[in-house]
């Protein structure tokens, strides 16, 4: 038996389950116990999700490793998961951002420590399915899953406003969410309407792609059903302007909680978009890719514009995201090579650059319990490990070259000046813009004289402790390694990037003039 | 009468046998629980027992007026749980106030032979005579605490807006049978089509129609004839009131399927109008005021007008030419029940010691003082929202499918369903925040709870869960029952 004849991929999203099961048994005094499985089954999780990267064949179309069961075969409905070049990634990413997280949320996180490792787990269930998932009921009840633990980890050991922000974040993540439920119902009818009123196969993601590709969805109900998705992946990317849910949740999330949200709940917006909402509505694509792309563009200025005047240190992070996440979704609807593959490496890059950011923010956070920018001055002083990692993921969140971030936004531009030079000037702009307030951040922070504030905690302001180097090691290396090889994921996605613009090449912007 | 016509009817009687014995053995002995609860689950399990059976023949019975096929079967078997779980939960609640198990049990059965005889109804008369018998006890266990004040007012609210709406109902159901001729279903399904054909809708049926669905829409308590059921589910004892919410709605809506998709079939289109502007209606406007809501019990009972909105939604479906309209709204009774009753054990079980409210204050700090009881109370909440994997997306998920594919103004009623679905979600979820979130300003102790309470939940638990990850044993049954209605 080899290690293809398993279902790896089950294997992968059920192992935090069956930790956080584990986990339920653990008495509730035993506070250690459940910290050590909870961090044991996040590594082995990541262990083991290395071990599909190994043997995957980037150069074979269509997924890899799927594994199909009947399950409601009434509706066609099947519990169908496998992966392709771009989920991989996700899921890597995932398992990575993962084990960190809770590596990093052993010291602050001190009360209802069960509680939260379950949630945590539970969280990491719902993000590797929604990645991995091939059928779109599997996909939506995996979307949803997400929702619940994020919902408890901002509401319970969020911060002092964190039952307004965990309430935002879920009636705005819902209202998207359910809109997406009618299209994907309603997709499965079109489909089974369209094959005799059977509805084997109207739930599975290759056979509507196929069908998508014979034009089986007219574009009436194209531009609906994209925009029932797009709405839901617009408020998760979030681009502007659904995108008020995101400063709060930031904000009032515990360390952890920003760093997940921000590394995967982000992704999965763009990874939708991607994997749904250009293949099986194309004609809607090309006739909202205009708009999307003017938003897009808001998006990437707002977000930097406002971070530019942001008194607090994780509010400026969670508007960075907003721009950073602007460039995603410009390089996917330009609907070119360098914008799509840009549009990946980007997400994977601000996953790592902007979880780290916020590891960062919760590490200084821990010691000052004030994030106020204006209140710190001269870290490089009394901190000079945390001044100097701090001062690399600024870098490199600011776009430097050589880092992640550079290859991701460059690209984007690069397939934005194929769809207009005027679109890639006014997102350059905006790179500059970024470099602008992440620096000045960084330089009122970290140089000058050592504020009075950070004079008056004496001795509570202690260097990164050893843990805290360790969780933010590996992101920096991984920064690094896809700053100088980028092609080492350009490969391995390259089979996704080429199958969706092949499939979206096939539609055309929809006449709305004439689309009653 | 021979023996040939008893025996579909066989359920009816263990039923009805059960809950004499139930007021016998209360007599012989006075006060005691136990014998009453074993006599209740036994006699409830033979009548399961003989659904089963009875249910693998299906037959007619008193010349057409009873009727066992997968539908009866399928509604009976949900009745009956209902009814285990509501009395699984009722002892921890009622004994510290003093209220008799036995009485209660007792017409709980009653009002349970009632729901099952329109279930098997194929005559308007034996669907009216059904209604009541269910309705009756209701009345008396919405009073149950007699010596509370809250309690009695809500009784009389209930009595008095439910024998006036009985009346229109019987109204409505005279103008059918003086245009028909006949009480018999399939008779008057086969007459109507005859007249609808020739003459169109007539006054008089139109009337007829009128009074009717005002009749129904009274018992299911539809938007706008729903001011009943606030004050009548918050007076009542905790255990009623997860009863009051599931049983007659099952009750009625099995009514509804008789009477309206069967009987009045032939003018499904003049009805299938008003079914969407009342789902549309109910549904926003339950949520709506549900939003406002600082106690619990009243939280849900305008939640479960607004549940009853998503299931109209379904029979509009159907009526719109989709039978998964019909499959949905059962599917949709089935999880709704098990969801509802489990939330409402939660809230009963908090009331064990006398005198707490269930207002959302009690709630605080409950994650931390009993945690399993704060999960599972989120896990019916989160289904009662319509979160994956569990019963509530499911059914959900099945009534949106049915409308999509009826298209046009239900795929509208589809997008304010889930728009509805999200706005809930806000009311549902904040009862979570409290039990998690919150700390209690003044520190109650744990209680203990016995041991029929957690068999109950659990049971609930399972059957929230199960109907959400493996529908599939359950859509064949509604399969099943929507195909031998039609």
């Amino acid at each position: 038996m080899t290690i293809t004849d398993l279902p790896i991929i089950s294997i992968i999203t059920f192992l935090p389950l069956a930790g956080a099961i584990l986990i339920a048994f653990v008495p509730r005094s035993s506070v250690n116990a459940v910290r050590a499985i909870a961090l044991g089954t996040a590594l082995l999780t990541f262990v083991v999700s290395l071990f599909p990267l190994i043997g995957y064949l980037p150069d074979r179309p269509g997924f890899q490793y799927v594994e199909t069961v009947d399950w409601i075969p009434v509706f066609g409905i099947q519990y169908k998961v496998g992966v392709d070049g771009m989920s991989l990634a996700l899921v890597v990413l995932t398992t990575t951002l993962t084990w960190i997280s809770i590596l990093a949320s052993l010291r602050p996180i001190t009360h209802r420590v069960k509680e939260f490792m379950i949630s945590f787990l539970i969280l990491e269930v719902g993000m590797i399915g929604v990645f991995v998932a091939l059928d779109m009921f599997l996909f939506y009840i995996f979307w949803e899953i997400v929702l619940v633990p994020m919902y408890l980890i901002i509401g319970i050991w969020g911060g002092a406003n964190r039952i307004y922000a965990t309430i935002k974040f879920v009636l705005y993540t819902l209202v998207g969410s359910l809109l997406m439920l009618v299209a994907i119902l309603a997709t499965a009818y079109t489909f089974a309407d369209g094959h005799g009123g059977s509805f084997v196969g109207a739930f599975d993601y290759e056979e509507l792609r196929a069908y998508a590709g014979t034009g089986g969805f007219v574009e009436g109900f194209q531009l609906l059903a994209f925009l029932a998705f797009f709405l839901a992946f617009a408020i998760k990317v979030p681009m502007w302007p659904f995108h008020t849910w995101l400063p709060d949740a930031h904000v009032e999330a515990p360390t952890a909680g920003s760093v997940i949200l921000a590394g995967i709940l982000l992704k999965l917006g763009g990874y939708g978009m991607i994997r749904f909402s250009l293949p099986l509505f194309p004609d809607a694509a090309h006739t909202f890719a205009p708009l999307i792309i003017v938003l897009s563009l808001i998006a990437i200025i707002y977000g930097a514009v406002v971070a530019l005047v942001q008194p607090d240190l994780k509010k400026l992070v969670a508007y960075s995201s907003v721009s950073h996440m602007g460039f995603v979704t410009l390089g996917i609807f330009v609907f070119t090579e360098q914008g799509m593959n840009g549009a990946i490496v980007q997400m994977v890059a601000h996953g790592l650059i902007t979880g780290a950011l916020f590891l960062l923010v919760g590490v200084i956070y821990e010691r000052t319990h004030d994030r106020t920018i204006a209140k710190m001055g001269g870290l490089s002083k009394p901190v000079p490990v945390f001044a100097a990692v701090l001062g690399f993921f600024v870098f490199a969140s600011a776009g430097l070259p050589g880092l992640a971030g550079f290859v991701g936004e460059f690209l984007v531009l690069l397939g934005a000046f194929d769809y207009s030079p005027w679109v890639a000037a006014v997102a350059a702009f905006c790179m500059i813009l970024g470099a602008g307030y992440l620096l000045w951040m960084f330089q009122r922070a970290a140089f000058g004289d050592v504020s009075d504030f950070l004079r008056s905690l004496g001795s509570h302001l202690t260097d990164m402790r050893p843990v805290e180097v360790l969780t933010l090691v590996p992101l920096a290396t991984l920064t690094v390694v896809f700053g100088l090889l980028p092609g080492l994921l350009l490969v391995l996605i390259s089979g996704t990037v080429d199958g969706v613009l092949s499939d979206v090449a096939g539609g055309g912007a929809v006449n709305l003039a004439f689309w009653r | 009468m021979t023996f040939n016509d008893v025996l579909p009817l066989a359920p009816v009687v263990a039923v009805v046998l059960a809950a004499a014995a139930v007021l016998v053995v209360d007599l012989a002995w006075p006060g005691r629980s136990a014998p009453a609860l074993v006599t209740t689950f036994v006699g409830l399990g033979i009548a399961a027992a003989l659904v089963v059976v009875t249910g693998a023949t299906p037959a007619d019975a008193f010349r057409g007026a009873y009727t066992v096929d997968a539908f009866t079967t399928f509604i009976d078997v949900l009745l009956i749980g209902i009814v285990v779980l509501t009395i699984l939960f009722a002892p921890d609640y009622l004994e510290p106030r003093d209220l008799p198990i036995a009485e209660f049990a007792a017409l709980m059965m009653f009002a349970l032979s009632g729901a099952m005889l329109i279930a098997g109804s194929t005559d308007l008369l034996l669907l009216f005579l059904g209604l009541e018998l269910m309705v009756l006890p209701g009345y008396l266990l919405a009073g149950f605490a007699k010596r509370d004040a809250l309690s009695t007012e809500g009784a009389i609210k209930y009595f008095l807006l439910g024998s006036f709406s009985s009346a229109i109902f019987l109204f409505g159901l005279a103008y059918v049978w003086g245009l028909t001729g006949t009480t018999s279903i399939g008779g008057v399904a086969a007459e109507l089509g005859v007249m609808v054909e020739s003459a169109g809708i007539s006054a008089g049926l139109a009337l007829g129609l009128a009074l009717l669905t005002t009749g129904v829409a009274f018992k299911i308590a539809a938007v706008p004839f729903h001011y009943w059921t606030p004050d009548a589910y918050q007076g009542s004892p905790t255990p009623v009131t997860g009863y009051l919410s599931t049983l007659p709605k099952v009750g009625a809506f099995a009514l509804i399927l008789r009477l309206f998709v069967e009987a009045l079939g032939p003018v499904s289109e003049e009805w299938a109008v008003v079914f969407v502007l009342l789902a549309a209606l109910t549904m926003t406007v339950g949520n709506l005021i549900a939003l406002t809501q600082d106690n619990v019990k009243r939280m849900l009972a305008y939640s479960s007008i607004a549940h009853t909105g998503y299931m109209m939604v379904g029979l509009a479906a159907y009526a719109n030419g989709q039978v998964e309209g019909l499959e949905g709204l059962l599917y949709y009774g089935a999880a709704y029940a098990f969801m509802n009753l489990g939330a409402f054990a939660v809230v009963a079980a908090l009331q064990k010691r006398r005198g707490v409210t269930s207002s959302l204050a009690t709630f605080a700090g409950l994650g931390r003082r009993e945690p399993l009881l704060g999960v599972l109370m989120t896990l019916f909440l989160l289904s009662l929202v319509g979160i994956p994997p569990t019963a509530g997306f499911f059914a959900k998920a099945y009534i949106i499918l049915a409308a999509v594919e009826a298209g046009g103004v239900l795929s509208f009623l589809a997008v304010l369903m889930v728009l509805n679905a999200a706005a809930a979600a806000f009311y549902y979820l904040r009862v979570v925040v409290y039990m998690f979130m919150r700390e209690p300003e003044t520190e109650a102790p744990a209680l203990s709870h016995g041991g029929l309470v957690w068999v109950g939940l659990f049971a609930a638990t399972i059957l929230t869960i199960g109907l959400g990850l493996l529908p599939g044993p359950i859509i064949e049954s509604v399969q099943d029952a929507a195909s031998a209605l039609l």
